[in-house]
């Protein structure tokens, strides 16, 4: 491990991936493949992006049982209440891009969890851009064949009796997971409630605590 | 567009030469599942890879569900466990008939 | 189809000290910021017309398991659509490994 107090030298830090990356970008440019305003533009979206919309929507359905109902049974429509419009080209596709948005409920008895198996398509105007490990061949090919493994290196484990459904979305549909409210949330609002909601437990890989909203590091006593 | 299929229906899914822009995914051709619910009328993918958003085939779709133990042989998980994937009608047939 | 084997410009970026594969790319790594760029670049290209993200999904993975198996799959967005540009004529060979010296160059200067 090299002295975190020495001096960097530039080359120990770029790697030729880097450079490749800068290269490749460049070249387009010149070419007018695309504008160096639009890879701006979008990396700058791309950072904004959360799954907030995603964490509003569970909160509210939690604590509104007719809410609740429209969202499971007409998730894109019951986005726009939240101010998403799944038809709308907003620079997270178009709407040859997919088309339809379903919530999957989380009960005692299903364990929902998403995945892309052909090429990690993801709900981003309700959660964000994906998570790298997402996109990873890895998940996308273990997922579905062995999804109590994959689970298991998230931490999560269920018994014989509970059934882990694995939605693959291939085609025009895209996924959220509801997942099941914790206990100790008693009297919480709305507000409080969406901070607990966070990406994982809205892709499968975990389940919502009371003591966990991701905005602090778990060593900065973010988490127990 | 009247779907051919319903909810509950054992349907399998069809082992069809595809076209490079297929969503059909390898592991679910010749296999059996269960309609769980309908899906809107939509165009099929190998005609919206070519462009024909407009104009291409629309089809009913569905949610089929199957059971993992169908799908791997050596499925670790347990019994219970299922996938559930979206087909296009064009992609699957009857249960216990051959075509 | 693609070429059936590596084009030298994108196998010198291993050979030169770039990250060695492992069995499994570590699921704790972090992404650094030239992978986002990179995605960027990649949903620019399919945004603006060039490259369909699907079929660059299917190229990535077709590629990433063959010719260039040796790559970390962090890299395969990188090193395909390289490829792609080669393969399409974009880009020749000397054009990119010029690029990609003159830019080392940049970044090294200060």
């Amino acid at each position: 491990m090299s002295d975190p107090h020495k001096p960097i030298q530039a080359s120990e830090e770029i790697s030729e991936f880097e450079v490749l990356e800068l290269a490749l970008r460049e070249l387009a440019i010149e070419k007018g493949l695309f504008s160096a305003e639009d890879h701006r533009r979008f990396s700058e979206w791309a950072e904004s992006i959360g799954p907030s919309n995603g964490s509003k929507m569970v909160a509210k359905a939690w604590t509104d049982p007719e809410f609740k109902k429209r969202l499971l049974e007409n998730g894109t429509e019951a986005s726009k209440e939240v101010g998403i419009d799944w038809t709308d080209p907003t620079g997270t596709g178009t709407p040859s891009d997919y088309t339809f948005f379903y919530v999957l409920e989380n009960t005692p008895q299903v364990h929902n969890v998403i995945v892309c198996t052909l090429c990690s398509c993801y709900p981003r105007p309700v959660l964000g851009m994906s998570p790298d490990w997402y996109r990873t061949p890895n998940y996308r090919r273990r997922m579905v064949r062995r999804p109590r493994e994959v689970l298991a290196e998230f931490g999560l484990h269920f018994p014989s009796d509970v059934e882990v459904r694995v939605h693959d979305s291939n085609q025009k549909s895209r996924f959220m997971v509801m997942p099941m409210r914790p206990e100790g949330t008693d009297g919480w609002t709305e507000e409080q409630l969406e901070k607990i909601v966070t990406r994982d437990t809205m892709i499968g890989v975990a389940l919502p605590s009371a003591d966990w909203d991701a905005s602090k590091a778990p060593s900065a006593g973010g988490g127990k | 567009m009247t779907p051919k299929f319903k909810v509950g229906d054992r349907v399998v899914v069809k082992d069809q030469t595809s076209l490079f822009h297929t969503r059909t995914q390898a592991f679910v051709r010749n296999q059996e599942g269960t309609v769980v619910e309908h899906r809107p009328d939509w165009v099929i993918p190998e005609d919206e890879a070519f462009d024909k958003l407009e104009t291409g085939r629309k089809e009913p779709f569905y949610v089929v569900r199957f059971k993992q133990t169908d799908l791997w042989p050596r499925y670790t998980g347990f019994a219970v466990d299922t996938l559930e994937t979206e087909c296009a009608e064009g992609w699957l047939r009857p249960a216990g008939k051959n075509e | 189809m693609t070429a059936t084997q590596g084009y030298e410009v994108i196998l010198r970026t291993l050979k030169s000290g770039g990250e060695r594969v492992g069995d499994l790319d570590d699921t704790d790594r972090k992404p650094d910021p030239w992978e986002s760029a990179m995605q960027a670049t990649c949903e620019c290209l399919s945004w603006r017309g060039s490259w369909d993200n699907l079929e660059r999904r299917h190229t990535e993975d077709e590629l990433g398991e063959t010719i260039y198996d040796q790559f970390p799959v962090h890299s395969r967005s990188a090193i395909t659509t390289a490829h792609t540009f080669l393969d399409r004529g974009i880009v020749s060979q000397d054009e990119l490994q010029e690029k990609m010296t003159q830019i080392r160059a940049r970044l090294e200067r200060s």
